[in-house]
């Protein structure tokens, strides 16, 4: 059986593509054959992030429109053995997703054995935000702690519970992941950012993870490589954490207090 | 390329409207399907002859506990038509009956939640509120309307006070938290929400609203005018509030007094003149004191 997570925010600019590519990519290292599509039609980035965008021929519509085949479109990750990236297109406008043809693409999906789908939400709450999240069966909102990302995902989570299969099937409902990412726990401490406990206090929404900012990450896009294969940060190590609490493990949040320099650090720098 | 000329007449009135509306209709529950003891029973209550005057009616089937291998839906059609009743469809009735319903040309219909008819023992006129639950014509929100409809149940709970304890038109209860740009009203009756509401959500009722969890959207209480209405939240942080259209904004936040605190709104006993504003009337906003 297939999962179906969206990954989700409302606000643009959070880390959506970058927690996409870096879920799809720690779910696939954990040896889950794993597809990541990304909806954000018109504005594609996520081949970018993993790196595949020189070998993008096919994309998601042409797939829905019948112009090829998944097996033609589906790219094979660079780093994982058992990751797929299905590109969106950049030529065509978002109202090439239809929801059949959405449904067929991961119903299609399925028949090829893929354990997880993950879907790249677009920013903003229109038809690729929304196709997005229709048919998922779990949902990551990437939510900022500042206060228009976390009104944004507040929006966000109410589509979802009117508009996802799920919802208006009236059965189990969509299970909600809260993911705080570019967190600053020094910002936090200088009152200049809200806290994720004050993010959660709002959203209610069981907590995921924290993704500490930092620069690695802009510096690891800009290569095409997911945060998650940076050796040794603090962000890959956080992603890291957000698989083993997805997969059911017990992970302590980490990455979220600050500590004040010592003296010693103070004194001569750090 | 050829053109399509467009031959629609140019019209300055639209010749089709859409506008939407409310129709009062009866909720009949059925405790039984069979034909011959719904036609004595029938007979009991209304005589012979029609009693009703071509009221329109839904079949309520959520107190039906056995029901015959083949119903003769036509029949009980029938016998409701002899009393004068025209029958919409059924509700509430679990997916065999509804199916088997639907074969007979009985469409299944939303009676909306949280409204729910108290089985009676005679037949009793209720209205029934459109499905669109959550949302509100957007000529009530703001503009407190004395002249309700005749449908409004709001209507019958101000003339006669005992038969709306005995018979509350629906206390809507949400238990769940509610979003930037979600909407709840509680058309005629109480809204309560056990759940925050966040900055961006609004809920609104004909009643008084109840938030025993953080209050941070907009609350509007008596939406049709009822000056009685109140909100009570147990923890105040509101970007606006409203008793029968007055309202209050609160740009630079709730005052520090106020903010996070459990809070009742209602309206000033003696009605002041504001100036400044022009309303006739003034919101109070105190601690809740519970002893």
């Amino acid at each position: 059986m297939t999962r179906i997570i969206v990954v989700t925010s409302g606000k643009g600019g959070v880390g959506k593509t970058t927690t996409s590519a870096s879920f799809a990519s720690g779910l696939a290292m954990r040896g889950f054959k794993t597809a990541v599509i990304d909806f954000d039609v018109g504005l594609r980035n996520l081949d970018l992030i993993m790196g595949c965008e020189r070998r993008v021929v096919y994309d998601l519509v042409n797939v829905i429109s019948g112009e090829a085949t998944l097996n033609q479109a589906l790219i094979k990750d660079k780093h994982c053995e058992n990751l797929f990236v299905l590109p969106a297109s950049q030529t065509r406008d978002k109202d090439a997703l239809t929801e059949e043809g959405v449904e067929k693409v991961l119903k299609d999906l399925e028949h090829l054995g893929f354990e997880y789908v993950i879907c790249d939400s677009p920013a903003g709450i229109e038809r690729g935000a929304v196709m997005a999240l229709t048919f998922a069966d779990e949902a990551i909102i990437v939510t900022n702690p500042e206060v228009s990302s976390v009104r944004d995902s507040d929006r966000i989570l109410g589509i979802l519970q009117a508009k996802s299969k799920r919802a208006q099937a009236g059965g189990e409902p969509v299970k909600e992941h809260l993911l705080v990412t570019r967190y600053s726990p020094k910002r936090v401490e200088d009152g200049e950012m809200l806290s994720y406990k004050d993010v959660q206090e709002i959203l209610r929404v069981p907590i995921i993870g924290v993704i500490p900012e930092s620069e690695s990450v802009l510096h690891a896009s800009n290569q095409g490589t997911p945060a998650i294969h940076i050796e040794q940060s603090e962000v890959a190590e956080a992603y890291k954490d957000v698989i083993a609490r997805f997969l059911g493990e017990d992970a302590p949040l980490r990455f979220v207090s600050y500590e004040k320099p010592g003296l010693f650090k103070r004194l001569f720098g750090g | 390329m050829t053109m399509t000329q467009d031959t629609a007449p140019d019209h300055d009135i639209a010749l089709i409207e859409f506008k939407g509306t409310t129709l009062p209709v009866l909720a009949i529950t059925l405790r039984s399907l069979d034909p011959k003891e719904l036609t004595s029973a029938g007979s009991t209550l209304f005589g012979e002859g029609a009693f009703f005057d071509g009221d329109l009616a839904v079949l309520d089937l959520s107190q039906l506990i056995a029901w015959p291998e083949q119903i003769e839906w036509t029949l009980i059609v029938q016998l409701l038509t002899t009393h004068g009743l025209r029958v919409l469809g059924v509700t509430r009735g679990n997916s065999a009956l509804t199916e088997s319903a639907a074969n007979a040309g009985l469409p299944a219909l939303a009676l909306s939640a949280g409204r729910s008819v108290k089985p009676a023992p005679v037949a009793k006129k209720t209205a029934v509120a459109d499905p669109e639950l959550d949302k509100i014509p957007a000529s009530l929100r703001k503009t407190p309307a004395p002249e309700a409809s005749p449908a409004a149940p709001a209507e019958a709970a101000k003339a006669e006070p005992d038969e709306a304890l005995l018979d509350n038109p629906g206390t809507l209860i949400i238990d769940r938290p509610l979003r930037s740009g979600q909407q709840v009203y509680a058309r005629g009756g109480d809204l309560v929400i056990l759940a925050a509401v966040n900055p961006g959500a609004e809920v609104i009722a004909d009643g008084n609203i109840h938030v025993y969890a953080p209050l941070r959207g907009r609350a509007l209480a008596g939406a049709r005018g009822n000056a009685q209405a109140r909100i009570l939240t147990t923890v105040f942080a509101a970007e606006l509030v409203s008793i029968a259209g007055i309202y209050r904004t609160f740009e630079d936040g709730v005052p520090a007094k106020l903010a996070n605190q459990p809070v009742q709104v209602r309206l000033a006993q003696e009605p002041v003149v504001s100036i400044s504003t022009g309303q006739k009337s003034r919101l109070e906003i105190d601690i809740l004191r519970v002893d």
